[in-house]
């Protein structure tokens, strides 16, 4: 999962990226509108955490130019103005969710997970595969009940197959999907870590599609 | 038990209401047109009576003259002529003749009361002439033979070389009739005149005083919001009252748009490294973290607390704003349902009528944003949004409910209490400063609304928020 984040002051920016990345996602970020506008226009993100007073060019405005552009990542809004009417503007503007400043860490992870678990069309915080069991919130796994230790890569791998089950993902898509902008696209590391992950959950879970990625499914789903 | 935020007391002190501009102008010049025509007329009917009392006593004069050539007799008495005074043979109108026709004549000597001669139609009776006094001639009213007013003209007159006083009296009730029909018609008259004139006042007031009445429209409309501006184009009396509420409307909005401005700008200065401080104490361990992050948290409650003061503050008299209810409420609850959008809670929003908001929106979106956030918050499944107009009976002001209600637990009568005061949060374990309630306590107080806690039939809270709304037209 790749979350952009977009936050002007030096401190809060590095701070949620520490933690974003702790919880398990791929973080870019950027410190004012303009950077911030380029990346959400040009990289595939599944959430966007984006504050509202922004040196070069306001959130409300990149966020309204993202939408105009018919970019639908989820976007969190993070407001200093927290009245209703800012909170309001934002959301007509196409926010999926605010956080008033001052907030506490958890809170804006509990909400990009919210926000990418809906934006994958899952209601619970425990997307489930056959035996294999995510819990977004602890971010542990389980196979059949057992619990299974996974690599950051590994989990982000897994995450982002089970909020897309049952659909082909390209390699492509994997890569832009579970690292950041300064990877090296071409690397074929995807394929090492899908290795990795079968052997732990279950070599029939993950599925080779020849020439257009994989599927991530229980075996005899089909 | 319900808890509840009245407005402050003497908030509302009613001026009592003036008498209207054109009703004092009209009121005034009637009142004065008519003292005015009455005395024209009173005037008018006394000059008539003096006029007609000379005409009068000429007439009189005239039988005067007549009675005196008539007494004298003159005869040629050696080459010399000698006059002697003789009955009158006066019989020049035949009134004189008609006994107790209203028209008498008496001819006295000057030294005695003793009648000499008298018209027929005395009778014999005497007529009551008033004493004459030294003057040559005199007139004056008196009781005539019959009982009735007899005016009497007498003239002092040396005949032969004897003083005599000759009177010719009539009555007078012809004379009387007709200044008085002359005075009913004055009367009649002056009436009409004055009717016009104050229809013509009316008018005058009406078409002098309707730049004024252009001035309140616009005003109005100011105050409704439905125009930005007063309009200036004014007779040149009142065009500069104009322009300096258009002064005074554009640097009221002006204030209220800086202090909104450096309130956001302080919101935003002092909340990110505020988030920053608070994040980097959670994150460590020991007695100075656990110290800063709770430190941190006052400063937050403290600085939202104080923002928010400071935001009513500035919006306080704000001249003109006002917002329509409809499609603010919609906004916001189409809003609340993408945030809320997991938790599957429906919300449904009823409003009849259209209503006008007497204020800024913004507060408007505070105060139910605060309400509708707290319900969604703790509804099981159905939050209700009604909005209905409300006359107020005691000060007859136009206001408005906005009611809130939420299938969730609800709260005790104490709770409810306990809830609107600042800062308190009964429950710590959602997110939320615990200002939302007592904010939108604070904000209906300023607006001179209430606000109120009670429980809902499906046994949750239910919110009820009266607000001042714009009287329409």
């Amino acid at each position: 999962m790749r979350i952009l984040v977009v936050e002007d002051d030096t401190d809060l920016n590095r701070q949620l990226v520490t933690a974003l990345e702790e919880a398990g996602y791929v973080v870019d970020s950027a410190t004012d509108g303009e950077d911030g506008h380029f990346l959400g226009d040009t990289e595939p993100y599944d959430a966007v955490v984006l504050d509202l007073g922004l040196p070069t060019l306001d959130g409300l405005s990149v966020l309204e130019n993202w939408r105009r552009d018919g970019r639908t990542m989820p976007v969190l809004i993070l407001t200093a103005r927290d009245r209703w009417s800012d909170k309001v503007a934002g959301i007509d503007a196409g926010a999926d969710d605010y956080v008033a400043k001052p907030f506490h860490m958890e809170e804006v992870l509990a909400r990009v997970r919210a926000l990418v678990r809906r934006a994958a069309g899952h209601a619970s915080n425990e997307l489930t595969c056959g035996p294999v069991r995510l819990d977004l919130r602890a971010g542990r796994v389980t196979v059949d009940g057992s619990p299974v230790k996974l690599t950051s890569h590994e989990y982000r791998l897994l995450s982002y197959l089970l909020h897309h089950q049952g659909k082909v993902i390209s390699r492509t898509e994997l890569t832009e999907h579970l690292y950041d902008q300064d990877f090296d696209r071409d690397s074929n590391t995807v394929e090492v870590f899908v290795g990795r992950l079968r052997k732990k959950i279950g070599s029939d879970m993950i599925e080779t599609i020849r020439g257009l990625g994989y599927r991530l499914g229980a075996a005899g789903d089909e | 038990m319900t808890s509840e935020v009245k407005p402050a007391a003497g908030a509302q002190l009613a001026a009592k209401p003036q008498r209207s501009l054109a009703s004092r102008l009209v009121i005034v010049a009637a009142v004065w047109s008519t003292i005015a025509l009455a005395l024209a007329g009173v005037f008018l009917v006394g000059l008539y009576e003096r006029a007609s009392e000379r005409a009068f006593d000429a007439q009189l004069e005239v039988h005067i003259k007549a009675l005196i050539s008539g007494m004298l007799e003159t005869s040629a008495d050696e080459g010399r002529a000698t006059q002697t005074v003789t009955a009158p043979t006066y019989r020049g109108d035949p009134r004189f003749s008609l006994p107790l026709s209203g028209w008498y004549w008496t001819v006295r000597k000057a030294d005695s009361p003793q009648i000499l001669y008298s018209s027929e139609s005395l009778l014999g009776d005497p007529l009551n002439a008033p004493p004459i006094g030294g003057e040559e001639v005199a007139a004056g009213y008196s009781i005539g033979p019959t009982g009735d007013e007899i005016r009497v003209l007498q003239q002092r007159i040396f005949l032969g070389d004897e003083p005599y006083v000759i009177a010719v009296g009539a009555a007078t009730a012809g004379f009387w009739a007709d200044i008085s029909e002359f005075g009913r018609l004055v009367t009649l008259t002056l009436c009409i005149v004055g009717a016009g004139l104050i229809l013509a006042i009316f008018l005058q007031v009406r078409i002098g005083l309707k730049p004024l009445a252009r001035l309140r429209a616009s005003l109005s409309a100011v105050r409704q919001g439905e125009a930005e501006r007063i309009d200036e184009a004014l007779p040149r009396e009142i065009a500069p009252l104009a322009v300096e509420l258009n002064a005074l409307i554009v640097s009221n909005r002006e204030i209220v748009e800086r202090a909104r401005t450096h309130v956001g700008n302080l919101a935003h200065g002092l909340k990110t490294p505020l988030s920053v401080i608070s994040n980097e104490a959670r994150s460590s361990d020991g007695p100075l973290a656990e110290k800063v992050t709770e430190q941190a948290e006052v400063m937050s409650t403290q600085i939202q607390h104080h923002l928010e003061r400071a935001r009513m503050a500035a919006q306080r008299r704000v001249i003109g704003v006002s917002c329509e209810t409809e499609p603010l409420l919609s906004r916001l609850i189409r809003a609340m349902g993408k945030i809320y959008q997991d938790k599957g809670v429906l919300v449904d929003f009823e409003q009849k009528v259209p209503i006008r908001f007497r204020g800024e929106g913004q507060d408007l979106e505070e105060m139910s944003g605060n309400l509708i956030d707290n319900a969604c918050k703790w509804a099981t499944s159905r939050v209700e949004v009604n909005v209905s107009p409300l006359n107020d009976p005691a000060t007859n002001r136009d206001m408005f409910v906005i009611t809130v209600e939420d299938d969730g637990p609800g709260l005790t009568p104490e709770q409810r209490a306990e809830a609107i005061k600042r800062g308190r949060r009964l429950d710590e374990t959602v997110p939320g400063t615990g200002l939302g309630l007592s904010i939108v306590a604070d904000l209906a107080a300023l607006y001179g609304g209430t606000f109120e806690l009670d429980g809902s039939v499906s046994g949750g809270l239910k919110a009820k928020l009266t607000l001042p709304a714009l009287t329409r037209e």
